[in-house]
């Protein structure tokens, strides 16, 4: 039974972390020329660079960014869907159409909606007055990532949301209730039943959301390309252009496994750091 | 009698099966080309029938692939041994192929078409060096700039021909409450393009000296990067995350007064805009000089098959593409963009008898002429630069503008950091 298993990890995860350790030592340029071995030197390349430490400080702000405005909306929505009114479980059912539909369709409608030709985007805010003129959301370093993060965020946070809503579902009712009979605001009561209860939750949520996080590229290159000016190269951005536009697959080979042990490293701290502890053991 | 019969009918049934082994066995070319859009699959698929039905001992099948993958994929199929047989190309593509040692000389064959058809010569220079022809021209585009006649006229104005004429009609525009010149800033091959628009027309045209090194930077290169911040103020606010179909909806919008792009025909006629209104004129010049010059691409197909059967087969469909009563029907696979890249081509019937093109004539000849004076970066030599396809690749020109643009450089500071760029790329 564990044999078919093997296999499959084998070849969709052994093969090709071994093939880009191996590539990461050589100096292969273009994907199927060859190379010779060049031991460490893409390593000390990449990790002299400016770029990769650049790249690596966006992935940063890219994924906190992502974090916090995804934990935040999917909090508020849980706790809206958690309650009972007309309608909710269509909400329930409905709320995950952002997570369903396709990137490329995600990147037309939200590039178009904030077009300046034709958007509408522009038209409302000078609308409600807040802005006096169109304005470019991808134009400044800034405006890109928040731009970026709010559009990824708007994509994802449904999906924890549920995740989220069925933690809430395990709290027992009778909790609350003599919180609520003991006095308990409905603040005392999130901060001290709400929020510990939902803590494995969370912390599922945190470790696999900054791992899926930091690993985005489809939204980015399809919005940004990863610029203007480079203001929006995380690391995976990097990694494509070095290799597949920068022509050094080796060089890229050797960011990807420095990313993957960073995110290791970052697993493993979380779960030390973050796990909820076992009560009484 | 009967031994006899049998051996005849042996004899008969070897025939048979001899023949329908051959039968069997025509010779197969796989076409990989980056034409996505249904239409233009349809199109080449109608022609593939025709070719594959008048030339039973040939079946060409085409495997569209995209233009952001194939840089990849086709590399990996070459080391693979899956390589196909015919794969479409833009210039600097054709470098990376030619620099894993996956391409032989065209050259007789080119010559031989030119003979036959009369290449321009604009679209059969990028492919011609290092002694030998790389890739077979099929179609050429080259940027112009867009505008409306009426729109003009509203405005006092007339087309620009010098980049002082420019910019004023580009203010004048703006206070009328269009975006004067629809400019991109994208870091992207439509930003290279209009870029290097800019910079051929001031004399900028050479990435590099005669002896291989760079010389981006230079004072002519920054004085076009400072002529393009200041025309680029007049463009929309999100122009730094412009592709071709950006800058096309803000003309056909009414948004922008004027585009540089390859055309704007196919969508302004969907829109039910007036060909009559419709203005295209060379991209305009620095005050120095007389002529206009722009970017020119000629598409090519590259034969990559190594059977001598196949290449012969693969060269007999290019031929037969290039034919004038079927280059017409190719070329219009998307009306209006793609333009001849042979002389006869460019008086076809059946060129310029699509429903578009008969429309838009007017417009079509001045792309076509505007085309004859196009030049392309990094083949501009006879002699051409491999590093040109990871400079290309990485849209240096374009982020260059970037860096000015959206990152508030210097020109001559980002001139220069675009030249270190281009040379570690080029390592």
């Amino acid at each position: 039974m564990v044999a078919p298993v093997i296999l499959w990890l084998g070849a969709t995860l052994v093969y090709p972390l071994v093939s880009s350790l191996a590539l990461s030592v050589e100096n292969v340029r273009i994907i199927g020329s060859a190379g010779r071995f060049v031991g460490l030197d893409n390593y000390l390349s990449i990790l002299s660079a400016s770029a990769f430490w650049l790249a690596l400080a966006r992935s940063v702000v890219w994924v906190v960014g992502n974090a916090v405005v995804q934990t935040v909306l999917a909090m508020a929505a849980a706790l809206i869907l958690e309650q009972t009114f007309p309608g909710v479980r269509v909400a329930r059912t409905w709320i995950v159409v952002t997570w369903i539909v396709p990137t490329i369709v995600i990147v037309i409608v939200w590039r178009w909606l904030l077009s300046t030709s034709g958007g509408m985007i522009n038209p409302l805010l000078i609308g409600l007055g807040v802005i006096n003129e169109p304005v470019g959301f991808f134009s400044t370093a800034t405006s890109a990532m928040t731009s970026l993060v709010l559009i990824n965020s708007w994509r994802w946070f449904p999906f924890i949301a549920v995740m989220l809503l069925a933690g809430l579902q395990r709290i027992p009712a009778d909790l609350y209730e003599a919180a609520a009979i003991d006095g308990a605001s409905r603040f005392a009561r999130f901060r001290r039943i709400t929020l510990p209860l939902l803590e494995p939750a969370l912390f599922v949520l945190t470790v696999i959301g900054t791992l899926l996080s930091f690993n985005v590229f489809d939204i980015v290159w399809l919005i940004t390309g990863g610029g203007p000016a480079d203001a929006t190269t995380t690391l995976p951005i990097l990694i494509y252009r070095t290799a597949f536009k920068g022509y050094r697959l080796s060089e890229a080979a050797a960011m990807s496994v420095v990313a993957m042990l960073l995110l290791m490293g970052l697993a493993m701290l979380a779960v030390r750091t973050l796990a909820p502890r076992e009560e009484g053991g | 009698m009967l031994r006899r019969s049998l051996l005849t009918a042996g004899a008969l049934a070897l025939a048979l099966l001899a023949s329908g082994l051959a039968q069997a066995d025509p010779v197969q070319i796989r076409l990989w080309h980056m034409e996505q859009p249904p239409q233009r699959v349809a199109r080449v698929q109608q022609l593939i029938d025709e070719f594959n039905k008048a030339n039973p001992d040939i079946v060409v099948k085409q495997e569209p692939q995209n233009w952001g993958e194939v840089y990849a994929k086709a590399p990996a199929a070459i080391a693979a041994g899956n390589a196909p047989d015919i794969l479409f190309a833009i210039p600097d593509f054709t470098t990376v192929i030619k620099g894993l040692g996956a391409l032989e000389s065209v050259k007789d064959f080119t010559d031989k078409l030119d003979k036959q058809h009369h290449f321009i010569p604009a679209t059969l220079r990028p492919y011609a060096y290092d002694g030998g022809v790389w890739a077979v021209p099929l179609y050429n585009m080259a940027i112009s700039m867009w505008y409306r006649k009426s729109v003009f006229a509203k405005a006092g104005l007339t087309p620009p021909q010098t980049w002082s004429d420019w910019k004023k009609d580009a203010e004048t525009l703006t206070k009328a409450g269009l975006y004067g010149a629809g400019l991109p800033a994208n870091k992207h091959l439509y930003t290279d393009q209009t870029v290097y628009a800019v910079l051929v027309n001031d004399d900028a045209a050479e990435l590099f000296n005669d002896d291989g090194s760079l010389r981006f930077n230079n004072p002519k290169t920054v004085e076009a990067y400072s002529f393009y911040k200041d025309i680029y103020k007049f463009s929309a606010p999100d122009a730094t995350n412009w592709t071709w179909g950006e800058a096309e909806a803000c003309f056909d919008s009414g948004k922008c007064g004027t585009v540089l792009q390859f055309t704007v025909i196919s969508t302004y006629n969907a829109q039910g805009g007036d060909p009559a209104d419709l203005g295209v004129v060379a991209v305009p010049h620095a005050d120095g000089l007389k002529d206009s010059n722009t970017i020119s691409y000629s598409n090519a197909a590259m034969i990559l098959a190594k059977d001598p059967a196949k290449r012969q087969a693969a060269e007999k469909f290019i031929s037969f593409i290039l034919e004038p009563a079927n280059y017409g029907r190719f070329l219009n696979m998307e009306p209006g963009l793609f333009l001849p890249a042979t002389e006869d081509g460019a008086k076809a019937e059946s060129f310029w008898s699509d429903p578009l093109a008969v429309k838009y004539k007017a417009q079509i000849e001045t792309m076509i002429a505007n085309s004859q004076h196009g030049m392309l970066f990094g083949f501009t030599k006879d002699k051409v630069m491999s590093s040109i396809g990871a400079i290309s690749a990485q849209n240096i020109i374009a982020e260059t503008l970037q860096r000015i643009v959206a990152g508030g450089a210097a020109p001559a500071d980002a001139v220069a950091a675009g030249q270190k760029e281009m040379e570690a790329a080029a390592k």
